[in-house]
């Protein structure tokens, strides 16, 4: 066991975790944050997704120790300030969401993208959806959500 | 207003927050774990069963066999013969011996890898076609679990007086639903000491009748609740973790989380027939069809699941949706060691599709006719006859879909070498199989003046939860959505049937319709419409005890009959076509799906995105069951080897949606989810010809497959 310290969306967080132990089971089992989601646990759909420095990772290939000293985001980081993020907004309306297993991953690498680009192209949101897995949807209505999202924030100035 | 509105889902909030309660995420204090000891071998009788390993370990609570079942060992949505925990035998790799119970997750599963099964394999039978011959007998009943036939006028005498003759056989195989969320579950004991299990499920009803037959105990005792579902698509209607944990419960009197590892759904869940499809068909030189005559052979592997509801749907689908005047089909389904295979959405139906459309793209060729001329000049339409001799009387929209396609297809053209366009057209019969499935549910209204709709209708996502409550604001002529939905559970709910055969907007939306009625009468005489407050109306019902308000409706449809299976299956249908462009890579092999248009008659579109909703992910499963997926026994072990489509492999979609108003339909709706599916493979298969000449017949068309084929062709032509 080891002590590992990390911002969780925004805040200090600290917590005892096993040298092997996953990411994805840090935060799911120590942490009690269930929407991040595991449906593979071997890196093959993506549901597991957060964000370490604002960059999509699979928490079930990351080892909780490698969460020490970096900014975690999940997806309850984007509605912290206590209203609905643009993406979350433009899930909801665009009909982005079926059984909602894949949508807070989604969410998340989305998020990422626009962070890292503001004008994203059909073909860049597909891009950074890619390695998330929807059985659900056939990814329009998101790929519309998150290109309508876009829009919303470039006016917003908001990230 | 609210029907034909982009009302946004009632569930979508808590599922953008990350906060809705997935059947994963269910949690208790002092829980225990559960999981499966599975069968490594396809078909063995276990001859020793060595658990004291396992048992030693520290932290395992309880070891579970089939002796240790109370009531009775068998579960089957259609008929009772696969075991909760095999019995001496296992029949097929997967298959479930024993339930570790341990403290921890990780303990349960480190014991039952501690577990020593000693095997004695029996003879291993492998496809249908041995199973036809094999003396060996999967159940004592014998290895043909169902034989269905559609005989319409003389199709042999047909063939003779008809002009063109095509006849091929095609090929299907295993699919996997690969929902994200794998099956999972928490049981525990209520204060009153009753069963409760909470599950990802496509059925509430059926599975507490299964628990309550398993445990002995009366169905009154036995609560379950369906979680937030992470999809279904058919797999999730057969009892998957309930019958464990419910054991578990009853063992341990301690709540019990158990969920299966993508290995584990993979492994031993159900799966989509692969079907064998011998298909001739006949027309005249003017394109009309003449005959049909159809062989389907099916493996159910070695439990009946939903093989005999494939077996029959899949034959009275067999002409797709056109009227042809003679029929023979004979479609049989056979017990096999192989993967049991289910229900998966479309029932035999998307790969019955494969064939007529390949088929008719073939009679078409022959002749010299358009694909889609043929299509029109042999659409079913109003007043048609099926091939079950069903009058269409209402609602059939195959034509206005064709016609909504038809400026796309005539301007298509081919913008470089290997691209290629194809088409692909589907009825599909709503509800279940000329027999009874009533919905119910029941309304009453709370004393802060709130009408409460109690359903239930699992919603697995598609979005039935707020359809049905839009349907239930218009029925009631309400102006804001002054609804409060309680929903899917047994304790709340009346039996809705299953989320299944797209019959939860048709059949529950008209059980809504029904209630609503009641309600309505009911409000009229309190003075609602008159503009009394609902809120004073609710306080004056409290007081004489507040009325419940029940809905029911089973669909009309006769029972075919059992040799020629003529009749009325079903009350409507939907129609649907779909038209794809693809670009094949001659060299690579490659077929990238580039553009769909997909038009689909759905009575009436009550919400609108969801309805796209269901058309972009049936494309999306279509693509994946025409180019990728295919489930390979001992071999797709995981993601790795089983191939999804991801946003990179879907091609730009166009949905267009037809009304054609179904009048026995909740204002006018027919259904959506199954028939999204359903052409688009056919329409893939149509378009690789159009681009290569290559007539793919066995699916999917993945890239090896694909390769070979056209390396083939070119040997040919050389
Ligand atoms: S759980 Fe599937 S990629 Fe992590
Ligand atoms: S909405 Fe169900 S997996 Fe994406």
């Amino acid at each position: 066991m080891k002590t590992i310290r990390f911002l969780l969306n925004g805040k200090e967080a600290s917590i005892e975790v096993e040298d092997n132990e996953t990411l994805l089971c840090a935060l799911r089992e120590r942490l009690g944050i269930t929407s991040v989601k595991e449906g593979c646990g071997i890196g093959e759909c993506g549901t597991c997704t957060v964000l370490v420095d604002d960059e999509p990772h699979y928490s079930c290939l990351t080892l909780a120790s490698k969460a020490n000293g970096r900014d975690i985001k999940t997806v309850e980081y984007l509605s912290s300030s206590g209203v609905l993020h643009p993406l979350q907004e433009a899930f909801i309306r665009s009909g982005a969401v079926q059984c909602g297993y894949c949508t807070p991953a989604m969410l998340l690498s989305a998020y990422s993208l626009l962070l890292r680009n503001a004008n994203p192209d059909a073909h860049d949101i597909k891009e950074a959806i890619s390695g998330n897995l929807c059985r659900c949807t056939g990814y329009i209505q998101i790929e519309e959500a998150i290109k309508n999202a876009a829009e919303i924030c470039k006016c917003n100035g908001q990230d | 207003m609210f029907i034909g509105q982009d009302i946004t889902r009632v569930d979508a909030l808590d599922k953008v927050l990350g906060k809705a309660a997935f059947a994963h995420d269910l949690t208790k204090n002092n829980m225990l774990f559960a999981c499966v000891v599975r069968s490594s071998r396809p078909h063995a009788v276990l001859k020793r069963i060595d658990v004291s390993a396992a048992r030693a370990l520290e932290g395992v609570v309880k070891i579970i066999s089939h002796e240790d079942i109370p009531g009775e060992n068998l579960f089957g949505a259609i008929k009772k013969d696969q075991p909760f925990l095999a019995a001496g035998r296992v029949r097929y790799k997967g298959e479930a011996i024993l339930i570790v119970v341990a403290a921890t997750e990780e303990t349960a599963r480190r014991a039952s890898e501690l577990v020593r099964i000693e095997y004695e394999d029996l003879e291993n039978i492998s496809d249908p076609f041995l199973s036809i011959q094999s003396p060996v007998l999967i159940h004592d009943g014998g290895n043909l679990l169902s034989h269905r036939k559609v005989i319409k006028g003389d199709a042999a005498k047909a063939f003779e007086s008809s002009d063109v003759i095509v006849e091929n056989t095609y090929s299907t195989t295993w699919i996997d639903h690969a929902y994200m969320e794998t099956e999972a579950g928490l049981g525990y004991l209520d204060d009153r000491g009753r069963m409760v299990v909470a599950s990802s499920t496509q059925n509430i009803h059926y599975k507490m009748k299964e628990i309550s037959r398993l445990l002995a105990i009366p169905p009154e005792e036995v609560r379950v609740i369906q979680a937030t579902t992470g999809g279904g698509f058919g797999g999730k209607l057969d009892v998957t973790v309930e019958g464990y944990l419910a054991l578990a419960v009853w063992h341990t009197k301690r709540p019990v989380f158990m969920r299966y590892t993508r290995e584990e759904s993979l492994l031993a869940q159900t799966k989509r027939h692969p079907l064998y499809i011998v298909y001739k068909t006949g027309a005249r030189k003017d394109g009309s069809l003449t005959a049909v005559e159809v062989n389907i052979v099916g493996d159910t592997g070695p439990y009946n699941s939903y093989g005999e509801t494939v077996c029959l749907r899949a034959a009275v689908h067999a002409t797709g949706p056109y009227e042809v005047p003679n029929v023979l089909v004979n479609s049989r389904m056979f017990y096999t060691n192989n993967p049991v295979a289910g229900a998966m959405r479309g029932f035999g139906v998307p790969q019955l599709a494969l064939a007529h459309e390949s088929q008719l793209d073939e009679i078409a060729g022959l002749i010299g006719m358009d694909p889609l001329d043929i299509r029109m000049k042999n659409a079913l339409k109003r007043g048609s006859l099926t091939a079950t001799s069903q009058v269409l009387n209402h609602s059939a929209g195959l034509l206005e879909t064709l016609k909504a396609i038809e400026p796309a297809w005539r301007e298509r053209r081919k913008e470089r070498p290997g691209s290629g366009f194809g088409l692909g057209c589907m009825y599909y019969g709503i509800g279940n199989t000329g027999i009874s499935n009533p919905s119910s549910c029941y309304l009453t209204l709370t004393p802060e003046g709130r009408v409460e709709m109690h359903s239930g209708v699992c919603d697995i996502g598609q979005g039935s939860d707020t359809v049905l409550l839009q349907i239930l604001c218009d029925a009631l002529g309400m102006e804001e959505m002054g609804i409060d939905l309680v929903r899917g559970d047994t304790d709340t709910s009346y039996d809705a049937g299953s989320t299944s055969a797209s019959r939860q907007t048709y059949i529950s939306g008209m059980a809504v319709c029904d209630a609503a009625q009641k309600l309505k009468k009911y409000l009229k005489e309190q003075g609602y419409y008159d503009g009394k407050p609902l809120k004073d109306i609710c306080r004056d019902a409290a007081d004489k005890g507040v009325p419940i308000f029940e809905g029911y409706f089973d669909p009309p449809t006769t029972a075919p009959d059992p040799e020629t299976s003529q009749g009325a299956p079903y009350a409507t249908y939907a129609f649907a076509t779909h038209m794809t462009e693809v670009d094949v890579d001659e060299v690579t092999g490659v077929c990238k799906a580039v553009k769909v248009h997909a038009a689909h008659d759905v009575g009436r579109a009550i919400n609108v995105s969801n309805v796209k909703g269901q058309i972009y992910g049936g494309v999306a499963m279509g693509i994946g069951l025409a180019l990728m997926e295919e489930f390979i026994p001992g071999k797709s072990e995981s993601f790795d080897n089983y191939y999804l489509p991801t946003s990179m492999d879907m091609p730009e979609v166009e949905a267009m949606i037809v009304e054609d108003r179904e009048p026995t339909g909740p204002f006018g709706a027919k259904g959506v989810g199954e028939p999204a599916l359903i052409p688009q493979a056919a329409a893939v298969v149509n378009a690789i010809y159009d681009a290569t000449g290559i007539r793919m017949r066995q699916l999917p068309c993945d890239i090896e497959r694909l390769k070979l084929a056209l390396e083939k062709d070119k040997e040919n032509k050389r």
